[in-house]
Parts: structure tokens; C-alpha cells; sequence
């Protein structure tokens, strides 16, 4: 019986102990987590890497469950679905000869103007295999790492337009920073007038519109498209339609649902930010009074040698 | 007279004491996991229980001694890790609603079921509020607390569930053993 007497106050007492330290650990923790951001960045990416695999094992059956709901779904409403689908095909086709013509007459004047046009973009595709995993965190796994080329920073698109970005990436799998996520901030464009703004996520279902300008006139059901500032983001990607609050806030319904994330592409866009630098010369000359094919010749001349000098 | 052999616990035995041991922090791990899985797709909707909560308390309040400070403080920080969050957000508060729940044990231990869940619904009101709170104060501005509250409650919600779920399993373990 004594040492039963003896154990439980002892363990009732290291019990009381650890639970302090870890509470004070945890503490620390949440603290130094703000200042030392490389090693758990490290320690996060390890841990991504080594769960992603199990993640994507688990969301198959989900994938398949809710493509079994869908389907069902679809079965029941297939004639309503088959009139609309006609009706809208029809529109279409009108459509489609529009943009044909247009596509012909922007080719036209892009070889007038000798428009560079931005590259093609290559992209890697891949699945969504885990959730965002707590209620102030708006992120999502892929199957898409850096041996397929992804890279922080890179746009994460689906069927219906921007999805987030990548924030950080192994070998395996990429965190997407969603829209909705407080430290989201992408630089867009409201169409039809070309208002810039800075689309800011704040962890609700709607991003506001920041760095909007005073006098512009945006309405709801404009549409909202990527500007491609700052070269990260490919400009003209889809983004969502602004909506007006019952408080009357501008804020944007995201096209892309992340509540039905699955299949995405991780654009691989390479700004061409490679420019030739052009510094005026130090010293500038007037034209030295002589021929004009010499004249030419000193004009550039400090030019060339500057743009040497930098490469 | 037969001689007794001095007692000793069996292989068989010995294997049971330390899956007992381990199950409730591999329940915990199993629940950080299962959080991530995008359960909430099927429904169209991007909500996820906290599986962990729910491991933390049903633990702390029917064998807190199987389910130490450590393996909460583990699971909280592996939920941080995998969630791209704040590193340390869930394994604080864990660690400080086990510290809560394990006090005030004594309320819901014998109780019946209902009041099991209702300490439930508290523990999760307080984890996410002071979730609420600690975020809001390292990222400077009010975060609009809805989220966190429709996610405390669809916790609540599928709570007996899981409880239920974790009972047959200790059960079925304690029988084993």
C-alpha cells in the first residue's frame, strides 16, 4: 500500500508540472513562431511533405463520394440541364462569331503596332488534397511540388478562374494562400473601366476591394480580373464579380468555389522582367556639328557603351 | 505442496498495456489528420470539424492520465505545422482548454451523456474564443469571428459521433488488454 499512497500525489504533481511547461512552451512557441520563421517554415514543409501522401490516399474516396453525388444529381435534373444547355449553346455560337471577328481584328492591329504579346504560359495540373484546416486559415494542399515546377509565388487557377497562390513548396506537394485568407493580397482589375485595387482576403466568404480610388465608379456585377502588377500573376485571369454588402461595401464573389476545389493548375508564368537597362549617359553632349551619319553615330555611342557596362 | 511461480505479465499482456498506452495520442494524430482530409467537399461545403478538440477532450475528462500534456501539446503543434497557420496557435490553446477541462473533470466524469456534451459545447466556445483572441491580437485587427464560430459549432455538432466512436474503441482495446 505505500508506495501507491506515495505514487499518486507524484503523479498528480509531475502531471501539474508538465502541463505548465507545455503551457509555457506553447507559449514561447506561438511567440518565436512570428521572429524565427525559416526553421518552421523548414519544419512545416517536412511535415507537408511527409502527410501529403496519406492526405491524398484519404481524399479519394471523397473525390469519388461527392463525383457520385454530383452525378446523381445531374441524373435528376438531366432534362431541365439538356434546355438549358441548348438555349445557351445557341447564345454561344452568336457569341463565338463575335470573338472570332475580334481575335482577327486585335491580330491585325497587335502586327500594326508591333504589340509584344505576353509568352504562353505552361502550367503543371493537379489535385487539392487536403483542407484548409482550421477556421483562421485559408489554405490548401496540391499535389504539384517542385519537381513539376512549381514555385512560390506561382498563380493557382481551376475551371472557373483564380483559386490563390503558392506560398511555399516541396518536393511533393504546394501550400495555395486561397483568396479568402487574411494575408491574401492580389493586385486586380474592375472591368469595364480599368479601376485598379488590391483584392484583400479577411477570412470571410468575401474578399474586400482595397486601394480602390475614390471617385471610381464601380458597381456590382463588374467583373474582376487579375492586372498582372507586381509580374507575378498573369494579368486577365478571371477573379470573381463584385457584390455590394447589406453594409454597402464593395466586396467580390470569388468565381472559384472553395468549397469544390479539386482538379487545379499551377501556372508556371515567368514575368519578362529580363530589360535591357537603359541609363541616360553621365554627361550629355549636344550633337557635334558634322555629317548626319556621324551625328547618329555619337548619339548612340554612350548609350551602347552604358548598356555594355551593365551587362 | 505445488509450487507457485512468481507472477509475471505476458507478452500478450504487455502488448495491451502499451497499445493502451499510446491509443488515445494515436487517436489525436489520426484526428489532426482527418482534419485535413476535405471531408466537407462532399457537401459542397468547406467546413471541417476540430477532429482534435474533440480527441483532447473526450481524453482529459474519461483517462487524462493516457492522454499526458505532451500529447496534447503534440497534437496542437502538428495541427499548426499542417495547417499553414500560426506556429503554436492550437497547440496553446489545446494545452489550455485540456488545462480547463482537466480541473473541472470532476462535473461531467459520472455525469450522463448530456452533460458530457454540454461541457463539450463550453470547452469548444472557450478554445474558440481564445483562438479568436490570440489571433486577432498578433495580427492586429479584428478578425471577423464568424468562421470560427460556425466551425465550433458543426464540432458540437457531430460531437456524440466521434465520442461515441472513441468509447467503442477504448472499450475494445480495454478488452483486448
Amino acid at each position: 500500500m505505500e508506495p501507491n499512497r506515495t505514487a499518486l500525489p507524484f503523479r498528480e504533481f509531475s502531471h501539474r508540472i508538465s502541463l505548465i511547461f507545455m503551457l509555457t512552451l506553447a507559449a514561447a512557441l506561438l511567440l518565436l513562431g512570428r521572429a524565427e520563421t525559416y526553421v518552421f517554415d523548414r519544419a512545416r514543409q517536412v511535415v507537408t511533405d511527409m502527410a501529403a501522401p496519406l492526405l491524398e490516399i484519404a481524399s479519394r474516396p471523397v473525390a469519388a463520394t461527392r463525383r457520385v453525388i454530383e452525378r446523381t444529381d445531374e441524373y435528376a435534373y438531366v432534362f431541365d440541364e439538356n434546355e438549358r444547355l441548348r438555349a445557351e449553346n445557341a447564345r454561344l455560337l452568336a457569341w463565338k462569331e463575335e470573338a472570332l471577328k475580334l481575335q482577327a481584328k486585335v491580330a491585325r492591329y497587335e502586327a500594326l503596332l508591333n504589340v509584344q504579346v505576353d509568352p504562353a504560359i505552361n502550367y503543371a495540373s493537379g489535385r487539392v488534397v487536403s483542407d484548409s484546416g482550421g477556421p483562421f486559415v485559408d489554405t490548401v494542399l496540391v499535389n504539384v511540388g517542385n519537381e513539376q515546377g512549381a514555385k512560390s509565388g506561382q498563380a493557382v487557377i481551376d475551371t472557373d478562374g483564380l483559386v490563390g497562390r503558392i506560398v511555399s513548396t516541396g518536393p511533393q506537394a504546394s501550400r495555395v494562400l486561397l483568396l479568402t485568407d487574411l494575408n491574401s493580397r492580389i493586385p486586380v482589375v474592375i472591368e469595364p473601366a480599368h479601376y485598379k485595387a488590391v483584392l484583400a482576403g479577411d477570412n470571410t466568404d468575401w474578399p474586400k476591394l482595397e486601394y480602390l480610388a475614390a471617385q471610381s465608379a464601380v458597381s456590382a456585377g463588374d467583373r474582376v480580373v487579375t492586372s498582372g502588377d507586381g509580374g507575378l500573376i498573369p494579368a486577365g485571369l478571371p477573379v470573381g464579380l463584385v457584390i455590394q454588402t447589406s453594409a454597402g461595401d464593395l466586396r467580390v464573389q470569388t468565381f472559384s468555389d472553395r468549397g469544390r476545389l479539386d482538379f487545379v493548375r499551377v501556372l508556371q508564368y515567368e514575368f519578362p522582367s529580363k530589360v535591357k537597362r537603359q541609363d541616360p549617359p553621365e554627361v550629355l553632349e549636344g550633337p557635334p556639328a558634322g555629317s548626319e551619319a556621324e551625328e547618329t553615330g555619337d548619339a548612340t555611342a554612350p548609350g551602347d557603351a552604358q548598356a555594355a557596362a551593365v551587362e | 505442496m505445488a509450487k507457485l511461480e512468481p507472477y509475471s505479465p505476458t507478452p500478450a499482456s504487455r502488448a495491451g498495456r502499451i497499445v493502451m498506452t499510446i491509443m488515445p495520442f494515436a487517436i489525436g494524430l489520426v484526428c489532426v489528420l482527418f482534419s485535413f482530409v476535405p471531408v466537407g467537399r462532399i457537401f459542397g461545403s468547406p467546413l471541417t470539424p476540430a477532429f482534435p478538440l474533440m480527441a483532447v477532450y473526450y481524453w482529459a475528462i474519461v483517462r487524462p492520465e493516457m492522454f499526458p500534456p505532451l500529447a496534447v501539446f503534440t497534437v496542437g503543434l502538428l495541427f499548426d505545422l499542417l495547417s499553414g497557420g500560426e506556429i503554436g496557435l492550437w497547440a496553446f490553446v489545446y494545452v489550455v482548454t485540456y488545462a480547463v477541462v482537466v480541473t473541472q473533470r470532476m462535473l461531467v466524469v459520472n455525469a450522463p451523456f448530456s452533460a458530457f456534451w454540454i461541457g463539450f459545447a463550453f470547452a469548444a466556445g472557450f478554445a474558440g474564443a481564445l483562438a479568436w483572441v490570440v489571433v486577432s491580437i498578433i495580427h492586429g485587427v479584428f478578425v471577423p469571428p464568424v468562421s470560427v464560430m460556425k466551425h465550433m459549432a458543426v464540432t458540437v455538432a457531430v460531437f456524440p459521433i466521434f465520442a461515441m466512436l472513441f468509447g467503442r474503441i477504448e472499450a475494445r482495446v480495454l478488452q483486448g488488454g
